[in-house]
């Protein structure tokens, strides 16, 4: 069972969806209507990298990101996305896909599903990475007296 | 001898600029792919990140190609690119406790919240050059990421998160009332070095990002005149936490008006303990100085950290400041350098002039001797 999930939780697994994945479901949320509006982008640029580091827990800039981002109208609702690095294709195809949800279209069945595949795909990931992570872990002895 | 204006050498500049492209496109190996690069040369691509000032294996890799891994040229095309593009905006500030990590040790204490995690290092490699045949080396590295492939799926519903993202040892040090709390509700709008360049008197936020994006050799050379050198405003520093993990980069959704988690950057990150010991210092406590920078490069985040306790207790307007924030930057030292080898026909000429009347001077009878 699937749990429906917000948008902002759709928006970042689209964020990290595989670019072939997103174009073919972004394609198929386009079969017959008419093209998406372009209301800003794709355009590709930066966002400032802000932390809070813990000494004083004051923030500083610890460089720039390479972002692309698009806003789309698709079957009159608004989409939005934001994917890192030079990826004008996968931005403007997850804005649409976004939209999709947002207007409950004939595909946002199939959108939400690449959302889930995507994040099943990331908790994997993580799990493998840790697999291999793990026999590094420090195990000390005590030395007897 | 006047002043007379010149101009020419276009042509053999173009031709050198030629020289450059097509000896890169014509080079007797095969064709150097950007995945290769981010695959098999993944410190000096983050190092290109961390000094450019730009998170993106791609354009780091793309630039490390071009500069034919020339790493501060590489930084440099980088720079500049990212001058190019728009700014979109600021994340929305990360705790940097939220570092997933991929490897933690904790060098000065032996049981810290979470585990000493070694992760994917070189300290513990031999240092002695690997020579294997070529093709078995290449036989080798198919048949294991075949092998990878066949493993069976590991469990994904095992909980990580408490060695993940453990607990840091400045908390623990806090909690035993160890560190001095430097901690306020003040939370100045960071500095931005891109925009404004940082210069004596600038707050800790520029001074951090200065560090970030600074010469990785330009740090660790700086550091180490503070150790043995006559600078020597390290005297007894530990290093707490050394990390190497991932942060979440946030952005505000702007239909939602709500955090979006668009991805993250790898990071390195250090903690530096200082024993004070200064006669203004509370010699019951020690303080901590913070390294962090894009990618996997702990000598650079060490020598930050190091860099960042010494200078909060230096003295203001300390040569140390003006060490950091004048002399680390790669592309100001570089370029600074490298302008050297541009014509100074007329600057030598004007010296050599001043050698020949100085000269003249000096072979000239004084006053005294003509009157004797």
């Amino acid at each position: 069972m699937t749990i429906a999930m917000t948008r902002a939780r759709r928006c970042e697994l689209l964020a990290a969806a595989p670019l072939q994945q997103l174009l073919e479901t972004a394609d198929a949320c386009l079969d017959g209507q008419p093209a998406p509006v372009l209301l800003s982008g794709p355009d590709v640029g930066t966002v400032v990298m802000t932390v809070r580091e813990p000494v004083e827990a004051s923030r500083f800039h610890l460089g720039d990101v390479l972002v692309t981002q698009s806003t789309v109208e698709h079957r009159s609702i608004k989409g939005w996305s934001m994917r890192m690095g030079d990826d004008r294709p996968g931005a403007l195809a997850a804005a649409i896909c976004d939209a999709e949800v947002e207007a409950a279209g004939h595909h946002a069945a199939a959108v939400e599903q690449l959302c889930n595949e995507v994040e099943h795909g990331q908790a994997a990931t993580r799990a493998e990475e840790w697999h291999r992570l793990e026999p590094t872990v420090v195990r000390f002895e005590e030395m007897g007296e | 001898m006047g002043y007379v204006a010149a101009k020419g050498g276009f042509d053999a500049i173009r031709a050198a600029e030629d020289l450059v492209a097509n000896t890169r496109l014509e080079g007797k190996s095969s064709w150097l792919d950007l995945d290769q690069i981010i695959d098999r040369l993944g410190y000096a691509v983050d190092r290109v990140m961390g000094e450019g000032g730009l998170w993106d294996e791609t354009t780091a890799a793309r630039a490390f190609r071009q500069a034919e891994g020339d790493v501060i040229e590489s930084a440099h095309l980088v720079r500049a690119h990212r001058s190019t593009l728009p700014r979109f905006g600021t994340t929305d500030a990360v705790d940097v406790d939220e570092i997933d990590v991929m490897r933690r040790i904790v060098p000065a204490f032996r049981e810290p919240p979470g585990p000493q995690l070694l992760g994917r290092t070189l300290d513990y490699t031999g240092r002695l050059l690997d020579t294997p045949d070529e093709d078995d080396a290449r036989r080798s590295a198919l048949e294991a990421a075949a092998a990878r492939a066949e493993q069976p799926a590991v469990d994904v519903t095992e909980a990580t998160s408490d060695v993940r993202v453990p607990g840091r040892l400045l908390d623990v040090l806090r909690q035993m009332d160890l560190a001095v709390d430097r901690r306020s509700n003040d939370d100045p709008e960071p500095a931005d070095i891109a925009r404004v360049p940082a210069r004596p008197g600038a707050p800790r936020s520029a001074v951090l990002s200065t560090m970030a994006r600074a010469e990785s050799g330009a740090l660790v050379a700086l550091w180490y005149r503070n150790i043995l050198g006559p600078d020597r405003n390290l005297h007894e520093v530990t290093l707490g936490e050394v990390r190497h993990g991932r942060l979440p980069v946030r952005v505000q959704h702007p239909l939602i008006d709500e955090q979006v988690e668009i991805g993250n950057v790898r990071v390195t990150e250090v903690e530096a303990i200082e024993d004070l010991d200064g006669p203004d210092e509370d010699r019951t406590k020690f303080d901590v100085g913070y390294g962090l920078t894009f990618g996997h490069n702990e000598r650079k985040a060490i020598a930050m950290a190091n860099l960042d306790i010494a200078l909060t207790r230096a003295d203001a307007g300390s040569f140390l400041e003006q060490s950091i924030l004048m002399t680390t930057d790669g592309l100001d030292s570089s370029g600074f350098l490298e302008h050297l080898k541009l014509p100074h026909y007329v600057t030598f000429r004007s010296m050599v002039e001043r050698k020949t009347v100085e000269r003249k001077t000096d072979e000239r009878p004084s006053t005294e001797a003509v009157a004797s």
